[in-house]
């Protein structure tokens, strides 16, 4: 029973790792632009494929194929967040946040049934990030890969965190999604600032994937149930707060896991929305949103 | 509404091409099409109520259109209800879901709605896929056909027929539920939500009725849809027709009908003229929509609209009498005020007596506004009480407040988009001539057939006023009317604020600094850090040791 | 807009004209429509669809000319109706290769059954052949006859007394598990577990721990490619030590592909072929023809759609050259095809065969342990 509970916790620990870096890019872009990036799911399954097909590339039997593969697969996604960006959002910057909707709706589409249509509807399994062995620790094994994906997701929010809190980027980018027009009134890049958001959105969204691809595979319908999590945690953190959304995500997978594991599937998604439909009745600002005076 | 609209003929003749190449076309194939452009369109003039003219992103209608078809293919298969009254039922059920909806969510701000809406329409998906009583994933074949009598409307001219005199009927009751003024109602409750609270506009109302019309069209297209095929499945109701709903209001047009229409046109045959590049025919469906959404970000109607501007209103032959309601005294008595752990307000109590100009002076932060905001509704005080002529205000809600004769103007209103100057100023206004009144009043009357767009900053602070003034009010609050303003802007804004004094009303005036107010104001009150730190006339506020040491400095004095 | 409209509408009648693939052949040519989900959740198995069908027209026998289109029908049976109606005006098929999709089915039967075109699929939803369309075949056994083949293997041959059900929320997992239960209950054995699973739910662990609390001594999984290879490797990462016999899925070398042969120790799935497993050179000889033709490996659906389009061919091949005739002909007459022998039990269902196939941990082609032949009593 103490194995079954120690593997349950990893696994919920490790799928909320994951979400919470999905909601985390799903977030800066909203952050960034004031609107919701709708591919950003079909960017998380990208990435993975960018895995599975980068990992394809290395030679058999090299030690820790995941983590090898984890930059190319950051900077092959940075450079599509670049690419969404100037597809998606430049041409519609003076547009209303519903046209960026859209468009980010298209970009989905595309990327969906390109991938489809590019190397079929299979699904397929990344490398893992180090090996596929199982650590023993006090008699409950824990397959390396779990842990390997707890230490890295944990790694790239702190990165992130680092990037946000201390840097002239991060500062630069918490000021342009504040008041984009006084950003720019005091000479900040807000079209560079915007775009790399979005890279570093896509680029988060690629590490999940692949995180997400050895352990539990990649198929190109991912999508959109990961979108449809990130945007109920973004939520439930309090829209726009960048930590409200890693933690929201976060609570998700371990509340999933948990009443799946107690009761059932059916319950834990029933009992999610019942849950956020609660939250909003009771809470109208989000679970993590705080109360503001308002400004009329 | 005045003389027909430019684009209802483009859109007009729009549908007799349409209509031209379906005949020329002719088969089953391009009808079943053109119904199916028919059943969508249905369902976004709907979502545009609630999308388009609340601003609101539901994503439940997709979810009322499922509704609507399960309801109408349960009643008629399993209680042999004839068709045409199960679409009856498909209109009623998520027209009452929609109700339903609405009032939780009435006070929920946008991304908050989606999410709501999001959790209704995951938790219906649930239900059809898993209980017994919806098929499950396989759902339920063999609804009827619809019929008349015996004649049986299967598809093919008789379907597409009804459904387009549908798609007429239900455009004419969407222009219905926005003539008479309501259309810059909601616009206002929309673009401007605070104004409109304290233009007496109740939101709750709004959101009901136009929520449940959003989940009648829905519904009825579900119905439709269920009887055309004969089948219903989850997918109905799942996050895909939610998402084709939207992408036909946004490429339509925000808020426009005919927009929704011109949309489904666009979009529902897409992937059917696409259909030659096989698998990659969603990818290209991709390439267009984004292509669309770039040429035309405001949507087709957007992009009409550019091309043939809205006529303007019909302005009113003569202002009505300037309005003759008796002034209200106004007080406030120990507001209280915590933001998290910060004290705005700490015990303020002032009056200001009908027919009396009071000026609220103090620093940036010492509370102004908050007071403002207190008094007109938008935040509710901690402790303390309101009174205007004597009457409590403090648990009452902004609208009611406007309604016993309180008016408020902002710093930095906000207004509609898409409204001309009259539409603006008599949004909350008895008629059209009181609110050109109004714009008499503030200098402004030339201008009424402009374009909102075209006023200045300084000019739509007047516009705020006049709209205010519309609403006839026995007391306003105006929030820093004269910043910005030049020399001569200000003179005519102090000789208007007293002549309203004048006239019997209360007017109470926040001001940065006492320049504009010394002359105007029959007394001051002064803030500091949440608490009145004087008040008297403005002589003795200026003299006052205590302001002139926390506020108005040693220049000021000397 | 006034420039949109028309080029809309003559857009909309440019597929009318668009030139169909021309297969060789002499004859006047008879047209197929290739009607199936190559998108969404189905894409994997509607694939195998069009591969399998495509193969089968490319090489239509000698003296028959067939041409051909392929449309998706995606995940929802309006866009199934809307491409059947495409095909029915624009193409006027003999015969369509239809959705493996059940519901897509269901509202297609009327409409093909108003036309008299055959539909020729490979779904195994049960009431499809129910509703007494004659003009529905299915040249794969149904529920009734795969499942109840995977019951018994599982009880008669595996000896599992308390087996734990995992099935997908999708019409064919609900069918599915509707049809276990009946023969597990027929065979006297109650599943102590019955869970159902969201395609979206990427933690099988849940279940899997609350199968051990159970106290399953076996797992029977109704499940998609992707969750089937999930449900084995998080089952053997446990150590649960639970025989599997799974569903149609685990038998396509997609999801053997996702596993290790360790993993695969012991795991059987029902199905009505594998061609990858077959020695029969015949069927060697198809594989091999879809491996170069695909790059990738054929499963029973493929095969079954392919011996379907055959049978049509054969069919017009035979002088059937109305929607009519091959309906006709495929109702009335035995056919020897590469899985197995169809004929028509009256309703359209053309296959009775069921086997098992399992895997012994060294590679990841299954042989085929036990064949279930006319489980229906249809001979």
């Amino acid at each position: 029973m103490i194995e079954a509970a120690a593997q349950l916790a990893v696994n919920a620990v490790a799928l909320g790792a994951v979400y919470a870096l999905v909601a985390l890019g799903f977030v800066l872009v909203i952050g960034a632009v004031g609107a919701v990036n709708f591919a950003h799911g079909e960017l998380v399954m990208l990435g993975g494929m960018v895995g599975v097909g980068a990992a394809m590339l290395l030679p058999a039997d090299l030690p820790v194929p995941g983590l090898l593969v984890l930059p190319a697969v950051l900077a092959v996604m940075a450079a599509v967040g670049l690419a969404v960006a100037g597809i998606a959002y430049a041409p519609l910057r003076r547009a209303p946040p519903t046209a960026v909707f859209i468009a980010t709706i298209a970009v989905g589409l595309i990327v969906h049934h390109g991938v489809t249509v590019g190397i079929g509807p299979e699904p397929r399994r990344g490398p893992p990030l180090i090996d596929s062995g199982i650590l023993d620790v006090a008699g409950v094994g824990l397959a390396h890969q779990q842990l390997a994906t707890i230490a890295t997701a944990a790694a790239l929010i702190f990165a992130v965190h680092f990037l946000l809190q201390q840097t002239r980027f991060g500062r630069r980018l918490r000021a342009a999604a504040q008041d984009p027009e006084m950003a720019r009134a005091v000479g900040i890049p807000v079209r560079l600032t915007i775009a790399v958001s979005f890279a570093l959105a896509a680029a988060l969204a690629g590490a999940a994937g692949l995180l997400l691809s050895n352990q539990y595979l990649v198929t190109p319908t991912d999508g959109g149930a990961l979108m449809l999590k990130a945007y109920v945690a973004t939520v439930i953190g309090g829209w726009g707060r960048i930590w409200g959304a890693a933690l929201g995500a976060f609570a998700i997978a371990v509340f999933e896991t948990l009443v799946a594991a107690s009761a059932s599937y059916l319950v834990a998604e029933a009992l999610l929305y019942l849950g956020v439909l609660a939250v909003l009745a009771v809470r109208p600002q989000g679970l993590f949103g705080e109360t503001t005076g308002r400004r009329a | 509404m005045t003389g027909p609209d430019r684009r209802d003929l483009v859109y007009l003749a729009a549908a007799a091409a349409g209509l031209g190449g379906v005949v020329a076309l002719g088969d089953t194939y391009a009808l079943r099409v053109a119904t199916l452009v028919g059943i969508y369109a249905i369902a976004a003039i709907g979502y545009q109520l609630v999308f388009g003219r609340l601003g609101l992103l539901s994503l439940a209608q997709g979810a009322l259109f499922g509704i609507g078809a399960y309801t109408s293919a349960l009643l008629t298969l399993s209680l042999g209800l004839p068709a045409p009254l199960g679409i009856v039922a498909a209109v009623v059920a998520p027209a009452a879901v929609g109700a339903a909806v609405a009032l939780p969510i009435a006070r929920l701000e946008s991304h908050y709605v989606a999410l709501a809406t999001l959790g209704l329409a995951q938790l219906a998906l649930l239900a059809a896929t898993n209980l017994e009583l919806t098929g499950g994933a396989n759902g339920l074949y063999g609804v009827p056909p619809l019929a008349v009598g015996p004649v049986e409307i299967v598809g093919g001219w008789p379907m597409l027929t009804l459904v387009w005199t549908l798609v007429g009927l239900c455009l004419l009751a969407s222009r219905a539920m926005l003539a008479g003024g309501r259309a810059a109602r909601f616009a206002t409750l929309r673009d401007a939500p605070h104004a409109a609270l304290t233009l007496g506009l109740n939101p709750v109302p709004a959101r009901l009725v136009l929520f449940a019309a959003a989940g009648a069209l829905g519904g009825l297209a579900g119905g439709l849809q269920v009887h055309g095929i004969g089948v219903v499945s989850p997918s109905v109701t799942g996050f895909e027709v939610m998402v084709t709903i939207l992408a036909i209001a946004v490429v339509g047009g925000r808020g426009s009908g005919p927009g929704a229409v011109a949309g489904a046109a666009l979009l529902i045959p897409l992937p059917e003229v696409l259909r030659f590049l096989e698998g990659s025919y969603l990818a290209a469906y991709g390439v267009v929509l984004l292509a669309a959404i770039v040429l035309m970000p405001r949507g087709l109607d957007g992009w009409l609209r550019d091309r043939f501007p809205r006529r303007p209103p019909a302005v009113p032959a003569a202002a009505s009498a300037p309005a003759r309601r008796r002034g209200k005294a106004l007080a406030v008595d120990g507001l209280r005020k915590r933001f998290g752990g910060v004290t705005a307000l700490d015990g303020v109590s002032f009056a200001v007596s009908a027919g009396t100009v009071v000026g609220l002076i103090g620093a940036n932060g010492s509370g102004k506004t908050t007071v403002l905001n207190l008094i007109s509704g938008l935040e509710t005080p901690d402790a303390g009480q309101i009174r205007l002529g004597g009457v409590p205000l403090a648990e009452r809600p902004a609208h009611h407040r406007t309604a016993l004769g309180l008016g408020r103007g902002f710093q930095h209103p906000e207004f509609p988009e898409g409204l001309f100057v009259l539409e603006a100023a008599a949004v909350a206004a008895r008629d059209r001539s009181v609110a050109l009144a109004a714009l008499e009043r503030v200098g402004l009357a030339g201008r009424a057939a402009e374009p909102v767009a075209a006023l200045g900053a300084a000019e739509l602070r007047r516009l705020d006023l006049a709209r205010t003034l519309a609403t006839e009010p026995g007391a306003v609050i105006l929030d820093e009317p004269a910043a910005g303003l030049t020399a001569d802007e200000r003179s005519a804004l102090s000789a208007l604020l007293r002549r309203l004094a004048d006239e019997g009303l209360a007017v109470l005036v926040v001001d940065h600094g006492m320049d504009f107010l010394l002359p105007l104001a029959d007394r001051i009150v002064c803030l500091d850090a949440g608490r009145v730190l004087a008040a008297g006339t403005p002589e003795a506020v200026r003299r006052d040791p205590a302001v002139v040491a926390a506020y108005l400095g040693q220049g000021a004095a000397a | 807009m006034r420039r949109l409209i028309p080029v809309l509408l003559l857009s909309l009648a440019v597929p009318a004209a668009a030139a169909p693939a021309l297969a060789a052949g002499a004859a006047e040519p008879v047209a197929v429509s290739v009607l199936v989900p190559i998108t969404g959740f189905l894409a994997l198995e509607g694939t195998a669809q069009r591969n399998g069908a495509v193969l089968a027209l490319d090489k239509p026998p000698a003296g028959v000319s067939v041409t051909y289109q392929v449309a998706d029908t995606a995940t929802s049976p309006e866009v199934a109706v809307t491409a059947l109606q495409r095909a029915l005006d624009r193409e006027q098929p003999v015969a369509v290769a239809a959705p493996i999709f059940g519901t897509q089915m269901l509202a297609m039967a009327p409409i093909a059954d108003r036309a008299g075109v055959p539909l020729v699929t490979v779904s195994g939803t049960a009431k499809i052949t129910e509703l007494g369309h004659d003009v529905v075949f299915r040249f794969f056994p149904t529920d009734a006859v795969v499942k109840v083949a995977q019951a018994r293997y599982a009880v008669q041959e595996l000896g599992m007394k308390k087996p734990a059900v995992l099935y997908q929320t999708t019409a064919y997992g609900q069918s599915g598990r509707e049809h276990l239960a009946r023969t597990l209950k027929q065979l006297g054995v109650e599943p102590v577990l019955e869970e159902a699973i969201d395609p979206g739910i990427k933690d099988l662990v849940p279940a899997l721990e609350r199968a051990r609390a159970a106290g399953a001594d076996g797992l029977l999984l109704q499940l998609h490619s992707g969750p089937t290879a999930l449900a084995v490797r998080q089952a053997h990462g446990l150590g649960l030590g639970l025989p599997v016999v799974a569903g149609s899925a685990m038998h396509q070398p997609t999801t053997a592909a996702l596993l290790e042969p360790d993993q695969l120790t012991g795991v059987c799935a029902e199905t009505a072929s594998s061609p990858v497993s077959e020695a029969d050179p015949r069927v060697a000889a198809f594989t091999n023809a879809y491996r170069e033709r695909f790059h990738s490996e054929p499963d029973a659906f493929a095969l079954g759609q392919y011996d379907g389009m055959r049978m049509v061919l054969a069919a017009v091949a035979d002088g059937a050259r109305s929607p009519q005739a091959v309906r006709d002909w495929l109702a009335g007459r035995r056919y020897q095809g590469l899985a197995m022998d169809y004929v028509s039990d009256g309703t359209g269902n053309m296959a009775h065969d069921a086997v098992i196939v399992c895997y012994d941990g060294t590679g990841r082609v299954p042989t085929i342990m036990k064949r279930y032949d006319a489980v229906d009593g249809v001979r």
